[in-house]
């Protein structure tokens, strides 16, 4: 009996296994494939020549990839430094120096994560056409920062609480002030949280479609994924160069995850508890 | 014990304070007060009552996209969720599971439109990868995404092609928390795998089994990209959910007081799901993993 069920059990997940790979499989062998190699051969033809290179280059030329993913680069990076040294702050300030309404100042910020972006958007698009900040990296800078700090203080604030109190007050003796301990004692030990922060909330600012079709318009604002979206059109467009294109910007967050992998299980275990 | 500046401690709270205010809580109210108002986002908003709001459930599209939207979390609980349950069962004590696990990892890494373009060449009904695959076995050429309702059950297909490998995930997690005694015991005591499952294991999954299931929910009331980037909620607005019917109504078709008002219904079926989780956080479950 074992051994049969563990034979159907393997049967299963092969299968399965091999559905799974079959897209990665597929955007790679057509990546590879140039264009006229793409159109003349079938499915089960592996490529002769390796195109990708050339494809890369007509992706980038055509599209103007590499714009779109320097301003998201410069989202990910500004909005997630934003984010790490204004949530770190707050959370070591609710938590340590225990301001009155320090919970209520929490559930505040914290309820950011509640609402479904739906309901932040028509009001934006309205606020950012009468400042002048629609259609700007500024704008979207300060948008992606608000959107990330409320999880952001919620992994900050409940790392914190895990600080012994002893090394806090060896700081004291020494004659720390509170800015002093929070940059030389708590911001180091915050390798962890912001491991975290860096992974889900930089990936999620790298990924996001929405915002940047309702509060961008031109090529100077545009994140990369509205440009991504637009190369798919109805008409098909050549597809070993749309899959060059996908494989080019899913590159940083796909090098992001490697990196940070370690800190995945604890940031969903959180993600879980801090939606 | 030193008592620190009262004034400085609220300093550190101001930015993040102030971002938040004013980009997400102030446009959220807002975007109630908008609810109430006819407006076409140029000219002058009128004064609307409660008629957004009562236009939707005469609204053919709307109720399309509400029914829509229920079949997203029906099937987000039965495939994604429980699929990803089985295959977390499945992975317990068997070799190679690391390598099997890392497979059903790779699509996190990607995002939603990514996704949907991969997706959009699978399904292509001409140069796609399923039809070319099925041609071998005879199959006609299926229009995967053009066709109602199947293209809904084809965004739903590539939706637990991402997403299964978050929730198995989290319930390995959940398995390996459980003490391998507790189901030794059962074991000894005459039960069979099925009974061992049923009577010991999954009551001890209950804890995350409930936050898994209303972070998916909630997830899938909120799925907007992958229908964008697949299908644009056609043909004919048949493959929209609440999330993608708001961003038509306010941003293709510039009724942003009825899109408000759509917003505001999702919003409030999302805060109510969360709710429910929040709850049973509160008490404290989720500190045996």
């Amino acid at each position: 009996m074992g051994v049969i069920r563990k034979t159907i059990i393997y049967i299963f997940l092969i299968l399965l296994i091999l559905a799974w790979l079959l897209p990665i499989f597929s955007i790679v062998q057509a990546a590879i494939k140039s264009p006229a190699e793409f159109n003349s051969t079938s499915f089960f033809q592996f490529p002769t020549r390796i195109a990708i290179v050339e494809n890369f280059k007509m992706a980038i030329k055509q599209w103007k990839l590499h714009e779109f993913f320097l301003n998201s680069l410069i989202y990910s990076i500004t909005g997630g430094v934003i984010t790490i040294i204004a949530a770190s702050m707050a959370g070591f300030s609710l938590i340590r120096l225990k301001p009155k309404f320090n919970f209520p100042l929490f559930l505040i910020i914290y309820s950011g994560t509640l609402f479904p972006f739906q309901m932040y958007l028509i009001p934006l698009y309205r606020i950012f056409n009468q400042i002048g900040l629609y259609d700007t990296k500024t704008g979207m800078i300060l948008v992606y920062s608000a959107l990330c700090i409320p999880f952001s203080l919620f992994v900050y604030r409940g790392f914190y609480t895990t600080i012994p109190k002893e090394i806090e007050d060896a700081a004291l003796i020494d004659g720390c002030n509170s800015f002093q301990l929070y940059l030389r004692i708590f911001l180091p030990q915050s390798i962890a949280p912001t491991a975290v922060v860096a992974l889900f909330q930089m990936s999620w600012i790298w990924n996001d479609l929405l915002f940047g079709m309702v509060l961008t318009r031109t090529d100077n604002a545009r994140p990369v994924m509205v440009s991504l979206a637009s190369m798919s059109g109805v008409s098909g467009g050549i597809i070993p160069y749309i899959m060059a294109g996908v494989i080019f910007t899913s590159l940083p967050t796909i090098i992001l995850f490697i990196l940070l992998r370690r800190y995945f299980i604890s940031g969903m275990v959180l993600s879980m508890a801090g939606e | 014990m030193k008592n620190y500046n009262k004034f400085a401690s609220y300093l550190y709270v101001l930015p993040a304070f102030l971002l938040v205010f004013f980009l997400l809580l102030i446009p959220m109210f807002q975007n109630i007060y908008y609810s109430f108002f006819q407006w076409d986002g140029i000219s002058q908003p009128i004064f609307n009552g409660l008629n957004n709001y009562i236009q939707l459930f005469k609204d053919s599209n709307f109720l399309t996209s509400f029914l829509n939207t229920i079949l997203w979390v029906v099937f987000t609980l039965l495939f994604p969720v429980f699929g990803g349950l089985l295959i977390a069962v499945f992975l317990r004590g068997i070799k190679f599971s690391d390598f099997f696990k890392s497979i059903f990892y790779i699509p996190i890494t990607i995002s939603f439109v990514a996704t949907g373009i991969i997706w959009n060449y699978m399904y292509s009904r001409q140069i796609g990868v399923l039809n070319t695959i099925l041609g071998l076995f005879g199959v006609d050429k299926i229009s995967w995404l053009t066709s109602v309702p199947l293209n809904t059950f084809s965004l739903l297909i590539t939706w637990t092609w991402q997403q299964l490998g978050v929730n198995m995930v989290l319930f390995l997690m959940g398995l390996t928390s459980i003490p391998v005694e507790q189901t030794e015991a059962a074991s000894i005591e005459g039960a069979n795998r099925w009974q061992v499952f049923i009577y010991v294991t999954f009551p001890m999954l209950r804890p995350i089994t409930t936050v898994v299931i209303a972070m998916a929910t909630a997830n899938s009331f909120k799925v907007f990209d992958l229908i964008y980037v697949m299908t644009r909620g056609g043909p004919y607005r048949s493959s929209e959910t609440l999330a993608v019917t708001m961003f038509r109504e306010s941003f293709t078709m510039s009724n942003m007081g009825y899109g408000a008002s759509i917003s505001v219904v999702l919003s409030i079926i999302v805060v109510a799901i969360s709710v429910i989780y929040l709850r049973s956080m509160l008490k404290k479950d989720l500190l045996y993993y």
